[in-house]
């Protein structure tokens, strides 16, 4: 036998079969052995998963016995799964069930379609309810799940697939209807959403079975969330079976109207009375039959005790609640009406109550049932709020007809809720709703999302911004309607103008009370905010925002989360918090310093700075954002206009550098004699043509050339230093300009006369002054140094005669345009032809002063 | 001297431009075909005469079937999401027309009858809204699924001629015959409780009605280029307004902003397309006027609409004179041509379609769609404005027709296998031997042990027995013997 000959390698191609006879002689029980321990069960698997045993795939050129030996091993394998799954000892036969599953993943094409239904029916046994074991019963289902799961890949087979899925419908119900464990019922449930997906006929003449017992298990609210959750899902699953639109809708209304009626004998007394009736009146129509009640009667027909009802209101209402948002987010063939007003109204319906007793009307509720009403409102909340989003994920674009609506509702509720949960959902859903709609949406959001990120980041030192948004708020609900009967207002919420002190009072007692969790989401939000409308209507906040973000962001980094001088540590929050809220605070201020704003951004140096620290931090999330963020920044600093062509690429190499300096200008054009062409723009050519050219020219391009020549190095750093100066330049009167021009994309014809170089004049007097000032202008960028004159020198590359000559050129060039109300471009243009200019003067500085000399206006 | 010096960084800036216009036209053609791969996009045009709207793979050049009994208007046509093509009609009676066309049949599929002619039609990406412009200046919003409307508002004085969606299509864009240009925010405007309907911008400054708009990339801070009968471009910013006018030698009739925003095609009445300098900021003087870098001249009657590939350098142009040309704009040459028909051309567009045109699968798509109702056809376009809890037909409305669509990464619908993840947790929870599924298997074991034991049992009993009747039935016959001896 082969086995006595050694393996070439690990990748012998007679490894695969020796190994998995190998795995079955030690691992795998059999009629004798008995299965030593689960664990080696996991050794069997992933050695099967990591060597691909059984996947009967070779090269091409492999002689035929090393096939047919790994075949015949195989054929064992399965010989002895099968005998396995009908041993009659229940851990031999769960293994072997086990073991089909894997193989039925593993096996190849062609074994699968050969023998699935053989197996089908092998596994078919164990869902019969004769069988013993829960434990056999779940590795059956997810067994059988696997099947149908690759049979429906298989295009060819739907038919055979379809007549197996309908033998297995009637064996699911039972199992369904019977007082089965947990996990069988999940495991169950699976398979059943499986066979909806991919075999929708089968369920057919099942339909209304399906329906009744898994909504008659969601009503009865026996099992726990997660599995409670499944049925949810094989419920909002349940109409693909037919894939009309019809029955899409109708389970829909039947989910709200079981929804609004357990909160019509929950929420008595604590609400208006009509508040029920709101959202069943748009769903269905005066005149017209509502639909039979979720699962048809008999599952209406349960009895049960007020004290049972209150137990199970929680957990019955979110399930279906989740129902509705899986049916809503989840994809369906055909196109379908949202009931997107009753949907709504469920929403604010459950947002509206808090609790308190409803004054128009005598106490109906006993205390303690207020008591445990109170106690599980919040849940229902975030519930109802995930179905919001859920409403938004699912509608888009359609949504904006009730845009202004949902606002209101999201108004109203960071109004009322002041629980740090629910309030993490409203941050979100408001990140949703600006991401999704844009710029209308911004304009209707932003004084809410600034109002509570304001208060829920403590930006205790601008009371005033806060107040005057409050005071916006405040006019705005009154306008939207007539405040409701609260009785427990939180101070987050409190909609009345604060005075200064007051506001101050207040946050110094709830300094500690916000947990990060809130400011993250809060940051995210204002991220959005920024991202989608930072500029339209900003003037007001725009300020306040940014200097927020820097302060947060910078704390973050410090480790400090709060505002101003109560500084609290983060160290106690748990790290991974931690880490989200430098993130957060860092993404926010990402947005804050892209986002434009008709001016330089104010931070812009300090931003720079923390992301470049931030970039330090090696190996986490936040260092990977920061650069990200540097990357994003960079076409801040240096704005450019580049070619539709990269002429560069098939030149690449030595011009690497020089498009670098040229801001993807096409470097040295300018200076090209116009016979020279494109094509000899290469390496030692280019610069050959460049010095003929330079040579040969009359004055008049080269005094442009030699302005550019002066300012070698200073191009080279000026990125960097300008960023890292920005702030330091402000004062000076010709900045601003510089750097309008530089980041702005817009076009203002005006702006562009009101350049640097102009004021530069005002400022200095005489003209060798100027001189320096202009070329100074670069040097301040770079150095950020307010001295000017000699500096230039002592750092230029030049020697000093030759820059005297060349500055007085490059005063003649931009002095000239300055005084003409004529404008370098914005696009970066007079950089590049600097930065191609480096290499140019250092390599060749001699001819420089010929030229210059030769220029008449030298004095 | 500085006007001398003025005139050479002009000069300057032209060099850069043409250079690289001339040099890699090949390199291009390279990632053309790569492109195309992915998406193919077809060139429809249409004619204010009828002779139907006809469609052309941009790629390959082949033609689509063409659709018939369509006489638009100009800006009269946009593509409802992929399925349906919209386009307003020229109509002698008082009433206005918008027709729907599938792409596989010749004839309308759906024909509605606004009260007034409408003129531009427009439509957001998803194709679930659709507004058109008045000729008494007021603004339409319909419902594409129910053909509801939704909303309607006097916009302007005069008829409305151009109607763009902003690029994140919370904002409209409308341009009138009055010269003005006015920006609105849809959201507002849908919301019932804003009782009077306002701007959020309105550009004036064209002294002539406006021909066309196009709007930039970047949310609040886009650019907006407005064409207009009195020979001028003007760039607006969302932001602050005016940036700047563009003077061209003739009217232009439509505009263009290339993906980078770098230049203007201004498609002119006297044939020519003229590319304008948007990004450098000093004037640039060509023969044209001030900041006109070149023009592309090749059309013999005016140029009427212009429409920008997706790869970014082929430029479409339609014109009176019955032909479409494609320009490669990095080489400015005219780079294939399509005929139309006899008639003017008055509208072009670029759709991104899934599939060839000529392939089967796209009749088969749309076959799929209107035979099997997979997806409700449209229903014709409302009239008047109904009340908002109203459907068209009078009866309550819940809400809107949605096409439900899941991200596959994320949904649910992704069934992955399953028994491994199972198999993992069996053996977790057998190892901890705590739960009662457990304890029930162990008990089965342990009863099938002692069932086997019990065998074991009875069969060494058995054997006991055996040995000891036959051990003392030798011992008595042994005595036996003994006694006999």
């Amino acid at each position: 036998m082969a086995d006595f000959e050694y393996l070439h390698n690990m990748y012998d191609i007679r490894l695969r079969p020796r190994l998995l006879r190998s795995l079955m002689a030690d691992r795998v029980p059999d009629e004798k052995r008995p299965l030593s321990s689960p664990l080696e069960l996991s050794n069997v698997v992933s050695c099967i998963k990591l060597h691909k045993l059984l996947s009967e795939t070779y090269p091409v050129k492999v002689d035929k016995s090393n096939f047919n030996d790994w075949k015949s091993a195989v054929d064992s394998w399965i010989e002895r799964l099968l005998s396995l799954a009908s041993s009659e000892m229940p851990d031999k036969c769960w293994a072997g069930v086990c073991l089909l599953g894997l193989t039925i993943q593993e096996c190849s094409l062609d074994r699968f379609v050969a023998s699935y239904s053989n197996w089908f029916q092998r596994l078919l046994v164990h869902l019969k309810p004769a069988s013993g074991s829960h434990f056999i019963k779940v590795t059956a289902c997810a067994s059988l799940l696997d099947l149908f799961t690759r049979l429906g890949g298989i295009p060819n087979v739907k038919k055979e697939g379809t007549s197996l899925a309908g033998k297995l419908i009637q064996p699911i119900l039972q199992l369904l209807s019977e007082d089965c464990s947990e996990t069988v019922c999940e495991g169950v449930v699976d398979l059943l959403c499986t066979l909806i997906t991919f075999f929708p006929s089968s369920i057919h003449h099942h339909y209304d079975n399906v329906e009744a017992a898994i909504a008659s298990k969601i009503i009865s609210g026996t099992c726990s969330t997660s599995v409670s959750k499944k049925f949810a899902r094989g419920l909002a699953f349940l109409p693909k079976a037919r894939s009309d639109a019809d029955s899409w809708f109708s389970m829909m209304q039947k989910i709200i109207i079981s929804i609004n009626s357990n909160l019509n004998q929950a929420f008595e007394g604590l609400e208006g009375a009509t508040k029920g009736t709101e959202v069943t009146a748009i769903l269905v129509p005066p005149g017209k039959d509502p639909p039979p009640p979720l699962g048809g009667q008999s599952v209406l027909a349960l009895n049960e005790t007020t004290k049972r009802f209150w137990q199970l209101l929680t957990p019955r209402v979110s399930v279906l609640m989740q129902c509705c948002s899986m049916m809503l987010t989840n994809a369906y063939p055909v196109q379908v009406t949202v009931p997107i007003r009753p949907l709504l109204a469920l929403v604010g319906r459950v947002m509206s109550v808090d609790g308190a007793l409803c004054q128009t009307l005598m106490p109906i509720l006993l205390v303690s049932q207020q008591l445990f009403l109170c106690s599980e409102l919040p849940l229902l909340q975030l519930c109802s709020l995930d179905l919001l989003t859920s409403i938004i994920k699912g509608v888009g674009s359609q949504l904006l007809p009730h845009a202004a609506d949902v606002v209101r509702l999201l108004t109203e509720c960071f109004r009322r809720c002041a629980l740090p949960d629910l309030r993490i959902k409203l941050y979100s859903i408001a990140q949703t709703l600006l991401i999704s709609m844009g710029i209308g949406m911004a304009l209707y959001l932003a004084s809410e999302v600034l109002t509570n990120a304001f208060v829920d980041l403590k930006f205790t030192n601008h009371n005033s911004v806060i107040s005057s948004f409050e005071l916006l708020n405040s006019k705005k609900q009154r306008a939207v309607g007539p405040p409701s009967n609260q009785c427990k207002r939180k101070r987050g919420s409190e909609p009345q103008p604060l005075s200064a002190v007051d506001a101050e009072a207040e946050d110094q007692n709830i300094n500690s009370t916000i947990p990060v969790s809130v400011q993250i989401s809060a940051l995210k939000a204002l991220e959005a905010l920024l991202t989608v409308g930072g500029t339209l209507r900003s003037e007001c906040w725009r300020a306040q925002v940014d200097l927020l973000l820097i302060t947060t962001a910078s704390n973050a980094f410090d480790g400090f989360i709060t505002f101003g001088e109560a500084n609290a540590l983060i160290a106690d929050e748990p790290a991974s918090i931690r880490a989200d809220f430098q993130l957060a605070a860092f993404e926010a201020l990402l947005a804050s310093l892209l986002s434009p704003c008709g001016h330089r951004p104010p931070y812009l140096s300090q931003g720079l700075a923390l992301f470049r620290e931030g970039k330090r931090e090696g190996g986490t999330r936040l260092a990977e954002f920061c650069a990200h963020a540097l990357l994003a920044l960079e076409p801040l600093i240096h704005p450019r206009a580049l070619p539709l062509s990269s002429v560069a690429a098939t030149n690449m190499g030595r011009k690497l550098d020089e498009t670098t300096f040229s801001s993807g200008q096409k470097p040295g054009m300018p200076f090209l004699d116009e016979r020279a062409g494109p094509s000899s723009s290469k390496s030692d050519d280019f610069y050959d043509a460049l010095c003929s050219s330079w040579l040969k020219n009359s004055e008049e391009p080269e005094s442009k050339d030699m302005n550019q020549a002066e300012e070698p190095g200073v191009t080279g750093v000026f990125g960097q230093g300008a960023a890292e100066n920005v702030s330091g330049n402000r004062e000076k009167g010709f900045e601003p300009g510089v750097f309008d021009k530089e980041m702005e994309k817009d076009k203002r014809e005006g702006e562009f006369r009101t350049g640097i170089f102009d004021k530069e004049m005002e400022n200095v007097g005489d003209r060798r002054e100027k001189v320096f000032g202009t070329c100074n202008f670069e040097q301040e960028m770079m150095e950020s140094e307010a001295e000017k004159g000699e500096k230039v020198f002592e750092t230029s590359v030049l020697d000093k005669d030759v820059m005297e000559n060349v500055e007085d050129k490059t005063e003649e060039v931009f002095g000239g345009d300055a005084l003409d109300g004529n404008v370098v471009s914005r696009t970066g243009e007079p950089f590049s032809s600097k930065g191609f200019m480096v290499a140019l003067s250092d390599s060749e500085p001699e001819p420089l002063p010929d030229i210059v000399d030769s220029d008449p206006d030298t004095d | 001297m500085p006007n001398f010096n003025r005139v050479k960084l002009v000069y300057f800036t032209h060099l850069t431009e043409e250079s690289f216009i001339g040099s890699s036209f090949c390199s291009f053609e390279r990632v053309r075909g790569g492109l195309m791969e992915s998406s193919r996009e077809v060139v429809v045009v249409t004619s204010p005469l009828d002779s139907g709207i006809s469609s052309f793979e941009l790629g390959s050049g082949s033609e689509g079937l063409r659709l018939r009994s369509c006489t638009a208007h100009r800006h009269g046509l946009t593509c409802l999401g992929t399925h349906f093509l919209a386009s307003s009609q020229i109509q002698n009676s008082n009433s206005g027309a918008i027709f729907y066309w599938s792409w596989n049949k010749p004839q309308p599929v759906i024909k509605s009858f606004p009260v007034e002619p409408i003129k531009p039609l427009a439509s957001n990406a998803d194709g679930t809204y659709i507004v058109g412009g008045g000729s008494s200046g007021t603004i339409y919003l319909w419902e594409v699924a129910s053909g509801k409307m939704i909303r309607k508002w006097s916009a302007h004085f005069r008829a409305v001629t151009c109607l763009v969606f902003a690029c994140d299509e919370s904002l409209l864009i409308s341009g009138a015959e009055d010269g003005m240009v006015m920006v609105w925010s849809l959201l507002k405007i849908l919301d019932d409780a804003g009782s009077s309907v306002h701007r959020e911008h309105s550009f004036s400054g064209h002294s002539l009605p406006i021909t066309d708009i196009v709007c930039g990339f970047g949310g609040c801070n886009s650019t907006i280029v407005s064409s207009s009968e009195d020979y001028t471009c003007k760039v607006w910013s969302l932001l602050t307004g005016l940036l700047r006018t563009v003077k061209f030698p003739s009217v232009i009739n439509s505009v263009q902003l290339d993906a980078g925003e770098y230049a203007l095609y201004a498609g002119s009445r006297d044939g020519k397309i003229y590319v304008a300098d948007l990004n450098s900021g000093h004037s640039s003087h060509s023969i044209y006027g001030a900041d006109i870098v070149c023009a592309l001249s090749d059309h013999s009657k005016a140029v009427t609409s212009l429409a920008f590939s997706m790869d970014g350098f082929s430029l479409v142009s339609g014109s009176e004179d019955g032909t479409v040309r494609v320009w490669d704009v990095v080489s400015s040459q005219c780079i294939r041509i399509f005929k139309h028909g006899k008639g003017p051309i008055n509208n072009v567009l670029i759709v991104q379609l899934r599939t060839s045109l000529s392939d089967p699968s796209l009749a088969r798509m749309s076959n799929s769609i209107l035979g099997k109702n997979r997806f409700s056809l449209p229903s014709p376009l409302e009239k008047y404005l109904s009340k908002r809890d109203e459907n068209p037909d009078g009866s309550i409305n819940v809400g809107p027709v949605v096409a439900l669509r899941s991200n596959p990464f994320h949904s649910l619908d992704g069934q992955s296998f399953n028994s491994l993840t199972v198999l993992l947790n069996q053996i977790k929870e057998l190892q901890q031997q705590g739960s009662s599924a457990t304890s029930q298997m162990e008990l089965e074991r342990l009863k099938s042990d002692l069932g086997r034991a019990m065998q074991m049992v009875q069969r060494w009993q058995d054997v006991y027995q055996d040995l000891y009747s036959f051990s003392t039935a030798e011992l008595l016959s042994n005595v036996d013997m003994t006694g006999v001896e």
